[in-house]
């Protein structure tokens, strides 16, 4: 991946600085002591492969070398912890956008923020954060996207649900290109967001969802619940509506979309 | 027997632990009787309620001892980086400032919470995966003095 060709096309502060690497543990990781350290937000850690990608509670995230985008962005938002999952709907925002642009393919959010086509996985988001006693120190955003990866090389359960680019366009793109305008649409929607911007953002993602309207099944731990995904509070959490007319509120869980 | 002898008499007894007393003088018979039982059952409650006001101030001191880790977000608690990991913590064990004690998630959003003071925990009060409210108290924690 050529990085000074990212570094070009970079027009805001995320980016601005970005440590390359052939291959890590996890690119959040690596962030989370560079933060430790004091890196300044808007810097990206940026590898070519992962050997620990992380997933949610433990999951992995499939990382072969010279095919996908890993990366993580660190920020330092001055904003409520209590506000802190809109950095997730901004990255789903920005990534989404993005990918539209570059790729031309209806990339929809699946809430709260995995990047869908057709339904099928294309990119997910892993936000770890780091609060002091009640304030945000730091939050790593990490960003997988599935660029060139043959879709053949995920595991048989992974290949029903995930996709790349590639799988979708039959063609191969630029990952510098790809990561470049990821970059500069969050840094925009970053912006959107800490000059009190919630609202645009929030509609946005709605916009931009294939989630609401649908018939959905979140499981949260050991519950599972069935209902019409109605719409979103001001905190991005989904609001089901029971078979029972009841609604919940749900801001964790694994949603599968039933219908 | 004069009424003033009578009371003086009752006065008498009221400082001692005599419960009983019948004096008979000049064809006059008086029985005095003390429930002495009443009065020590009301030393006794006297005295459980300086016990309990005692207790009761240790605990609030207890409680002002203790670092009380909050949730600074709505979530879902995990006690452990992963299903199958152990517990980030358990009680009685010994943390120092700045250890994770805990994940809360909201919408893939992982907040690790970390140790504010070097102490021991003493309660772990959510269980694992359940939500938690924005300010909820996760763990107390026995703050301990930082030695050398």
């Amino acid at each position: 991946m050529e990085i000074e060709h990212i570094k070009e096309k970079i027009k805001g502060d995320l980016g601005r600085e970005i440590f390359f690497y052939k291959t890590v543990g996890s690119t959040n990781v690596i962030a989370a002591e560079l933060a430790e350290k004091g890196a300044a937000e808007g810097v990206v850690v940026l590898a070519d492969s992962q050997e620990k990608g992380k997933g949610r509670l433990g999951r992995f995230w499939i990382s072969p070398p010279g095919v996908n985008i890993y990366m993580s962005i660190i920020t330092r938002p001055a904003i409520d912890p209590e506000d802190a999952t809109l950095l997730t709907v901004m990255t789903a925002v920005g990534c989404t956008i993005a990918l539209r642009r570059v790729t031309s393919l209806n990339v929809t959010i699946k809430w709260p923020n995995d990047l869908m086509v057709s339904d099928k996985k294309i990119g997910g988001i892993l936000t770890e954060m780091k609060t002091y006693p009640a304030k945000i120190i730091f939050a790593i955003v990490g960003i997988g996207i599935n660029v060139n990866i043959d879709i053949d090389v995920f595991p048989d359960d992974v290949r029903k649900t995930a996709t790349s680019i590639k799988n979708e366009t039959g063609i191969l793109s630029s990952r510098a290109e790809i990561t470049a305008e990821i970059l500069n649409e969050i840094d925009r929607w970053y912006r959107i967001l800490k000059g009190m911007g919630k609202k645009i953002l929030l509609t946005e993602w709605q916009r931009l969802t294939s989630t609401l309207g649908r018939e959905v099944k979140v499981t949260i731990g050991k519950e599972t619940f069935i209902g019409l995904a109605e719409s979103l509070d001001d905190k991005g959490r989904l609001i089901l509506r029971l078979p029972s007319g009841e609604l919940k509120r749900v801001s964790t869980g694994d949603l599968t979309i039933l219908r | 027997m004069e009424l003033e002898d009578l009371k003086d008499l009752i006065e008498l007894l009221k400082e001692t632990d005599i419960t009983e007393l019948q004096i008979e003088k000049d064809g006059t018979k008086v029985k005095i009787k003390r429930e002495k039982i009443f009065s020590s059952m009301e030393m006794s409650v006297h005295k459980s309620k300086a016990f309990q006001e005692k207790i009761v101030a240790e605990t609030e001191e207890e409680a002002q001892r203790l670092a009380t880790i909050t949730s600074p977000i709505v979530g879902t608690f995990y006690r452990s980086p992963t299903p199958e990991a152990a517990p980030f913590v358990e009680v009685g064990i010994k943390v120092t400032k700045g250890q994770v004690l805990c994940i809360v998630e909201a919408m893939k959003l992982m907040n690790e919470i970390e140790s504010d003071v070097d102490g021991v925990v003493v309660n772990a009060l959510v269980e694992n995966g359940q939500p938690v409210e924005y300010g909820e108290p996760l763990f107390l924690i026995k703050p301990v003095e930082a030695s050398g």
